[in-house]
């Protein structure tokens, strides 16, 4: 059961690894984040050195991606214009992004910015999520019409200018928006090791106001291209990817996002959301106890010089 | 690498003289090349030895025998926590340099009871007197707790090893030392080095090659990954495509 890493230089069981590939995998599928949030701390609690951790897993985001958006593309759920967009913003928000990652790598707080911005990012947006979709499960229940229509509302995003029309989401939109947020969520893929697919998903939901229907073929669209550019960089400039374990993730990660993307697609949307919402709230009141709780060990070990 | 040589030539000359009076120590291990497979879950070793006693040795002495193995030197980055605003946050960070990678000690008894710590510390026996110095001026005594921090946790690891009574003796002459080598083992050359003890001082001493290497698949990708990183990195998302896409084919609904 178990497999020698060659590049992270330990063994694994592969079984376990192929399971937590297919479980994140699921819920990558149901909620079209990549996940990265769930299986960076998931790896390194396993033993994984979080370096290597957070390199190899975007191959399994990749491949989870990949299958996830072209599931949703043949029902229509992808908007590429959309995704080109934000990827061309990704790609500029994640070479900044790399330069800050490695001036706080010098400093050695690159663990405390990760941690703390994971707490502060899926903390804030999973509380904003949670009560929306409270908020929208209750309307539906005592059979109040949904909550007040989008289409009538203009806020400051529709004052810009270079508009843009995107066909797939219903959209007339300034491109600055996507650009802005792909660049955000480029710097966040960097930083922090994730595909970006919990902050990408609310932000295409609330600011841009697209419809839920093509939100998460869009977002795992866009993810997919961020994080193939991440892999290969990341085995360039620190050959941090270990493709053993990426092969397992892979595995285990493509069967799980179809089953997930199957289950999803039975949950209504706002069911989805509050699901999405809790676990993204339960990672970061976990992650701020490690914070705040007493180390068992004040000291830490890096293997090499930082 | 450097010292280590130096040390072995130090050895020598220390025993080529003395080892006719002193009984004669002959040392094996059960292996001297590890090769780690895809299937490699850390494995055990066993050095095994006799102690030939010589003609004029004399009335039987106080004898102890410490078995050591020594990885390869490499640097590491401790850091300490500090509570800031109630957050645990890195404050003060220091660079072990020549720390060995994995380190094993046997010994008949608990060293303090064989040898005096001048001794210990100049044969670099137990962790507490590892060769090892320190990037950065930090003082020494800051150091030392960094230092034991270090040892502490390659210990939880099982990459340090102090076991006062490893060596266990088959008769009166004959030992052996098992020697628990965990997965996380970095390749290199290692040394395992065995002292004969009377009376608290060296009296004869042993040392020999061990080499922990990754073998042919391992090898090949840890190569890759280093010496053909981009192509190696593109392989990795070429893959993650190819398995996307089979993920995507096989579970189409028809």
């Amino acid at each position: 059961m178990e497999v020698y890493l060659p590049v992270a230089e330990l063994s694994v069981n592969w079984a376990m690894i192929l399971s937590m590939g297919a479980a994140v995998g699921f819920l990558s599928g149901m909620f079209g984040v990549g996940g990265g949030f769930l299986m960076t701390p998931l790896l390194v609690f396993y033993g994984i050195p979080p370096g290597i951790a957070v390199a190899t897993q975007a191959s399994h985001i990749t491949a989870s991606s990949l299958s996830g958006a072209l599931a949703q593309w043949r029902r229509q759920g992808v908007d590429a214009k959309m995704g080109l967009m934000l990827l061309a913003g990704g790609l500029v928000g994640s070479a900044g992004g790399v330069y800050v990652f490695r001036i706080l790598q010098e400093l050695g707080q690159i663990e405390l910015v990760v941690t703390g911005s994971y707490v502060l990012l899926l903390g804030s947006i999973g509380g904003l999520m949670l009560n929306e979709s409270i908020r929208a499960m209750r309307a539906a229940r005592t059979g109040a019409g949904p909550a007040p229509a989008k289409g009538g509302q203009h806020s400051w995003i529709h004052g810009l200018p270079f508009k843009v029309r995107f066909r797939r989401s219903k959209l007339y939109i300034s491109i600055i928006p996507p650009l802005i947020l792909g660049a955000l969520v480029g710097v966040l893929t960097a930083i922090m090791g994730v595909g970006g697919g919990f902050v990408m998903v609310p932000a295409m939901i609330y600011l841009l106001r697209m419809p839920t229907n093509v939100v998460i073929g869009t977002s795992q669209f866009q993810i997919l291209f961020v994080t193939a550019a991440t892999t290969v960089l990341h085995a360039t400039s620190d050959q941090t990817v270990d493709i053993v374990l990426a092969f397992l993730l892979v595995v285990g990660g493509v069967v799980g996002v179809q089953l997930g993307v199957r289950v999803g697609s039975q949950l209504r949307g706002e069911q989805l959301r509050a699901l999405l919402a809790i676990l993204v709230v339960a990672v970061a009141l976990r992650l701020l106890i490690g914070l705040v709780t007493t180390p068992n060990d004040i000291y830490s070990i890096v293997a090499g010089t930082p | 690498m450097r010292t280590r040589v130096i040390f072995a030539i130090m050895l020598s000359v220390l025993f080529a003289g003395g080892a006719a009076k002193a009984d004669d120590l002959v040392a094996g291990l059960s292996t001297d090349l590890i090769q780690i497979t895809s299937n490699f879950t850390g494995t055990d070793i066993v050095l095994f030895g006799a102690i030939e006693p010589t003609e004029d040795a004399g009335p039987a002495k106080d004898q102890d025998l410490v078995v050591v193995i020594r990885g390869p030197q490499v640097d590491m980055t401790v850091r300490r926590k500090a509570r800031i605003l109630g957050i645990w946050v890195n404050r003060v960070q220091t660079v072990l340099t020549g720390m060995p990678g994995y380190y094993f000690l046997a010994s008949t008894r608990p060293l303090d009871d064989i040898a005096s710590l001048a001794t210990q510390q100049r044969f670099r026996l137990g962790t507490a007197n590892l060769e090892s110095g320190a990037l950065g001026g930090m003082k020494p005594d800051e150091t030392a707790a960094f230092r034991a921090a270090a040892i502490r946790e390659r210990k939880r690891e099982h990459l340090y090893w102090e076991s006062p009574t490893g060596i266990e003796f088959l008769s009166r002459t004959l030992f052996r030392a098992r020697i628990a080598v965990p997965a996380s083992v970095p390749p290199g050359e290692y040394r395992a080095e065995v002292y004969l003890f009377q009376n608290g001082t060296v009296a004869s001493a042993q040392s020999s090659p061990l080499f922990i290497d990754k073998s042919g698949f391992e090898r090949r990708v840890y190569n890759y990954a280093y010496q053909a990183s981009f192509a190696y990195g593109f392989a990795a998302v070429l893959m993650a495509f190819a398995f996307g896409w089979v993920g995507f084919v096989l579970f189409r609904e028809r």
